[in-house]
């Protein structure tokens, strides 16, 4: 009870403004290390029931102007010091809020925790415990076992290594601790800082391939690629909602790429509008092309923008060829054609969208195609398997820091009986994604590792 | 015929490491007790290792040692070598290790016994429980002596339907040619009190006289007289002189030996089925080594005085149920024991034990009040573990005849806390050995602070003498006075004496003025260092500075861990009602449900910690709770 929580409110009207709100004794402490007040004055004077404007950072980097909202104990809803953060940037923006209050020391709340705590501090009356308890219970038996078994496999073998590694050190330290006249092979320090650094490197990869935790992060990059004049720019202008590309119809009007980045459906793209692909003894456009060939190696997302009454020229099936995993073909201009002539191939490798760039048709669609891929998806481009789940991310992010200051503690010298504490800290870490028991799993490794009976 | 013998106000049964304790606090706490023995010449005996300590183990000694326990005190006093372990690897694992003579440590606790005021010895072997009503009234030996108390410990051992194994040679027993109690576990069982089957094992005996010591190396004690007891104690056989301290002797087995045993396999018990009980995978036969860990040429043996003057050496990591004469052969195989006596075969022993998940925190039995169980009958191994037990079942018995409630210890106060509290709640799947990793404040837990954590928790209690509240008090003056010695002292850089220290301990020099405390938080900087530069530290003794040491040199992680010690109070601070019916609460799991009725727990801390009660079903038991309170209102 004494954890702070944090947790992202459903959105709101049109999923544009959401509010994350956070509850528990560091609440305060979190808020003020994240949030820089317009009106430092009157933040400092640190009334309750404000609405406050600022900008919210995470670390050092600003993410997004937010109001915050204060509410102090005992008067808030929970009974608790209660904030709650507004944010404008789409579900970008605020799962980076999300996450940087987590980074914070914030758990992620449970179902029903808000209630739960609102009534055991009094807030809610008796009638309402029933409601709370079957929220509470409505909580699916979703072990973290369970979590595990849904992750895809290659992602489920990657974190059992890495618990299998921690497991190990521990293994070590504690078979030599309680059983030091066992035929127990010892580990000097040398080899113990070597075994951290390993498992680092694992955690490090997964969570540089934590999908959304990576999507979030950097964005998808994505680049916008066809033949000149099928109306790339003109699409690169309506994702933005302004005119930054100029549009003509005269073919090879983009001679340079143009670099944006714009949020869609709370995905973060990085846009590369390119120069169109054709032959051309125009040097600077086959430079332009050149890069454009680059641009798609490096790719999260290829949006191949074809023209819907030209068939497929050889260098746009040559992409779909080459890309086809992370390709979607924008099939534009459809308003052109009179009604039936359209022709989408079946049995065409990359996603096909009918696409209107002028009538608006099929952002839609290409919308929910990336979602789905961020999401649920098999990975955009990468072929690492990725973690998606922030409270797996969370975890993974713990275990990492706990290596890290095992690391730290073992280079200033601290005996082995500190060290286990961050080492054991970390296997709870990564154990709370794949369910195991800690003490049961230690034992038994022990046993199974060391010839121990005196 | 059955006959009214005797009432008291607590009843002992059985008078090992448990029984003594428990008789001994509950006779020291002003009741009338009763210790029945199986047999008088057995009390206080150790049927495996003659030594005591080690690893938690030496932990659970000082701490019974600083609640006013008797184990330390005698373990001291009968030594035979002294040996601190871990001493490598942090302050929280240091562990003490004493070889002990086993006739004297026997002849010792008896005396202490003996001379105890309130308590009265008698052997019998206990058959039945009187029983009125779920409530113990008393118990019923052999010959029918009816002894009545309203608080009774059983403590009974590896003696319940006890059965001995060598090889095909199988017979009822108890440990070491003792007879077995036969009856009192289908008494136990008629009052619907579940129990179990372990088995453990023991090596064989052999005559110190034919071993070739060439061959083995020798493991002398340590340089400094260490002691359990925070009381000053001394060995009645080496006195103050290490030098006059029994070595144990280190040698191996070979790939003759492990062949032997693999030949002979099929005539081990544990291989041809004859043994159901569960044993512990911490102390496994040496037929079981060599089969699990078949790629090891040589396995570690360690031959242990079992006394002073006795001729007899326990051949420690040799434990095993094979057949007597391959015993001998396989002895005969290690090298330095080819001429080797066997005095006492090594033997398999089973025996029922009462599934601990149906204990209170204060080892009552739930369903059967005023019953207590302790040591080995509730399913763990070990002679300390046992003492642990014994003292806090005494004390609640005794509470309970005296009308007040029970007396329990936490996770974060003790060794002891832990090792109830994983025994009552998560119960035990094999013999139940208390280890450090066990601990999760185990930093803190420390032995050398055992007296400071659980001094005052003794005297409240009312075990702990003026003389030992009187050395107490003394510590921890002295404790404070260094501490705040060490944060008030600065050296200035200039000093000579400390420069000199600093390159000796190759410490990077400081530009301006340090305190001995900063100075101490480095980690090449001991409190020897100290000494040479604060003279007054002389004056203190060695374990004082070492508190002192240990508690500002890991200060960040010390106080991290009282940090999670006051978090993990917060629920043990709620209580469950006892009658709480869990069957009636909605929105309980099924599993958290059925697990907490069959655990009770006391509190909500003890119900998290139950397997199969998942964090949804304590909330759900919080705004219960809430729910029941205002409804009360
Ligand atoms: N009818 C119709 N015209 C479109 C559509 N999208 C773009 N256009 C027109 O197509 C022409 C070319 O558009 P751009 O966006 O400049 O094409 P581009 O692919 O960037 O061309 P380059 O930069 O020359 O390679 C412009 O005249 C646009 O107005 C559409 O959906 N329907
Ligand atoms: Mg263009």
């Amino acid at each position: 009870m004494s954890d702070t929580i944090v947790a992202m409110s459903t959105a709101i009207g049109d999923a544009s403004i959401h509010i994350i709100r956070i509850s528990g004794p560091m609440a305060t402490r979190i808020i003020e290390e994240c949030f820089k007040p317009r009106n430092k004055e009157r933040w400092l004077r640190g009334e309750s029931f404000t609405l406050n404007r600022g900008v919210f950072y995470d670390q050092t980097k600003a993410l997004d102007e937010v109001l915050v909202g204060r509410m102090l104990a005992p008067s808030s809803y929970t009974g608790e010091d209660v904030y709650e953060v507004n944010c404008h940037g789409g579900l970008f923006v605020a799962q980076r809020i999300l996450k940087a209050i987590l980074s914070h020391g914030a758990q992620l709340a449970e179902p029903g925790e808000f209630s739960k705590r609102a009534f055991l501090n009094g807030k809610l009356d008796l009638v309402q415990a029933e409601a709370i308890i079957d929220l509470i219970s409505s909580r699916t038996e979703t072990s973290a076992n369970l979590a595990l078994s849904q992750l895809s496999g290659g992602l489920s073998e990657k974190i059992t290594s890495l618990r299998d590694g921690i497991l190990e050190i521990l293994a070590f330290i504690e078979a030599g601790i309680d059983f030091p006249e066992d035929e127990v092979d010892s580990l000097d320090r040398e080899t113990l800082e070597s075994l951290i650094n390993k498992v680092l490197a694992e955690t490090k990869l997964l969570l540089e391939g934590s999908k959304t935790g990576k999507v979030l992060r950097d964005g998808l990059n994505t680049v916008i690629v066809g033949q000149p004049n099928v109306g790339k720019s003109s699409l690169l202008n309506a994702l933005l909602h302004e005119e930054r590309a100029i549009v003509t119809d005269i073919p090879g009007t983009t001679r340079d790429e143009i670099r944006e980045s714009v949020s869609v459906g709370g995905i973060l793209l990085q846009l590369v509008d390119t120069a169109g692909i054709c032959e051309s003894d125009d040097l600077v456009e086959r430079l332009g092309i050149e890069r454009t060939w680059k641009a798609l190696k490096t790719a999260d997302l290829v949006l191949l923008v074809v023209q819907a009454n030209l068939s497929l020229s050889e260098v746009e099936r040559h992409i779909l060829d080459c890309y086809s995993e992370k390709v979607v073909v924008l099939v534009n201009k459809i308003d052109i054609l009179s009604k039936g002539q359209l022709d989408i191939p079946m049995n065409e490798k990359g996603f096909w969208i009918p696409f209107s760039v002028l009538q608006l048709q099929g952002f839609d669609e290409l919308e929910k195609e990336i979602r789905k891929r961020v999401y649920q998806g098999e990975g955009i481009s990468t072929t690492d398997p990725l973690l998606s789940n922030v409270r797996h991310i969370t975890s993974l992010e713990r275990c990492d820091n706990a290596l890290n200051q095992s690391l730290n503690s073992l280079q200033q010298g601290m005996p082995w009986d500190i060290l286990s504490i961050d080492i054991r800290q970390a296997l709870q870490y990564v154990s709370e994604i794949t369910g195991h028991n800690v003490q049961e799993s230690l034992l038994e490794d022990i046993f199974s590792r060391f010839c121990i009976g005196k | 015929m059955e006959y009214f013998a005797g009432k008291y106000d607590v009843i002992v049964v059985g008078a090992g490491h448990a029984g003594c304790e428990a008789a001994l606090a509950a006779a020291r706490l002003g009741c009338e007790t009763l210790l029945i023995t199986l047999h008088l010449d057995t009390i206080a005996h150790m049927p495996c290792n003659p030594s005591l300590g080690g690893p938690a183990k030496g932990h659970l000694v000082r701490e019974i040692d600083a609640l006013g326990g008797q184990m330390g005190i005698v373990a001291d006093e009968t030594s035979l070598q002294v040996k601190m372990l871990n001493t490598g690897k942090g302050p929280a694992v240091h562990a003490l290790r004493i070889q002990s003579d086993k006739q004297a440590y026997h002849s010792r606790m008896r005396t202490i016994l003996f001379s105890q005021p309130k308590l009265t010895i008698i052997q019998a072997l206990v058959e039945n429980l009187v029983v009125d009503k779920n409530s113990i009234v008393g118990v019923v030996t052999r010959t029918g002596a009816r002894f009545e108390s309203g608080s009774v410990v059983l403590t009974s051992g590896t003696y319940l339907r006890g059965r001995i194994i060598i090889g095909a040679a199988m017979h009822p027993g108890g440990p070491n040619g003792q007879m077995p109690a036969m009856s009192l576990s289908d008494s136990l069982r008629e009052f619907g009190v579940e129990l179990g089957r372990f088995k453990t094992g023991t090596p064989p005996r052999i005559h110190r006289q034919f071993v070739d010591y060439t061959k083995f190396r020798i493991q002398p004690g340590d340089n400094t007289p260490w002691r359990f007891s925070f009381m000053p104690t001394e060995s009645q056989f080496w006195h103050k002189d290490l030098s006059k301290q029994v070595p144990c002797w280190l040698g191996y087995t070979g790939l003759q030996t492990h062949e032997l045993i693999r030949t002979n396999l099929y005539r081990a018990p544990m291989y041809s089925g004859k043994i159901e009980g569960i044993g512990p995978r911490y102390c496994p036969s040496i037929e079981d080594k060599v089969v699990r860990f078949a790629q090891r040429e040589a396995h570690q043996i360690f031959l242990e005085p079992e006394g002073w003057q006795s001729d007899e050496l326990y051949v420690a990591g040799l434990s095993t149920s094979m057949p007597e004469e391959v015993q001998v052969q396989i002895l005969k195989s290690i090298p330095g024991l080819e001429n080797v006596r066997m005095l006492r075969p090594g033997y398999a022993i089973e025996y029922d034990y009462v599934l601990p998940h149906q204990l209170s925190l204060g080892l009552e039995v739930r369903q059967l009040s005023g019953l207590f169980t302790a040591g080995q009958l509730n399913g763990t191994s070990g002679y300390e573990e046992a003492a642990a037990q014994g003292l806090i079942a005494g004390i609640n018995a005794a509470l309970r005849s005296l009308g007040k409630g029970p007396f329990t210890l936490r996770r974060s106060d003790a060794y002891l806390g832990v090792l109830i509290d994983d025994l009552v709640t998560k119960g035990v799947k094999e013999p139940y050995r208390l280890l450090t990793s066990r601990a999760e404040y185990r930093l803190v837990l420390r032995q050398n602070n055992a007296d400071l954590r659980l001094t005052e928790i003794g005297r409240s209690v009312g075990l702990v003498n003026d003389e030992r509240w009187r050395r107490f008090h003394d510590k921890k003056k002295n404790y404070d006075h260094v501490k705040e010695l060490l944060k008030t002292t600065v050296f200035s850089p200039m000093r000579e004496d400390l420069q000199q220290v600093m390159s000796e301990a190759q410490s990077t020099p400081t530009r301006g003025g340090i305190s001995a405390q900063d100075l101490i938080r480095r980690p090449e900087i001991t409190i020897s260092h100290l000494v040479k530069l604060i003279p007054e530290l002389k004056d203190f003794e060695h374990e004082v500075l070492e508190e002192v040491e240990t508690d500002t040199k890991y200060s960040g992680y010390i106080e991290k861990q009282w940090a999670d010690i006051e978090n993990f109070s917060k629920l043990e601070n709620r209580m469950l009602p006892e009658t709480l019916s869990y069957e009636e609460i909605r929105g309980l799991s099924t599993e958290g449900r059925q697990r907490l009725l069959e655990v009770r727990p006391l509190n909500l801390g003890q119900a998290s910690r139950i397997t199969g009660v998942s964090p949804a079903d304590i909330s759900v038991l919080l705004v219960f709770l809430e729910q029941r309170r205002r409804g009360g209102n």
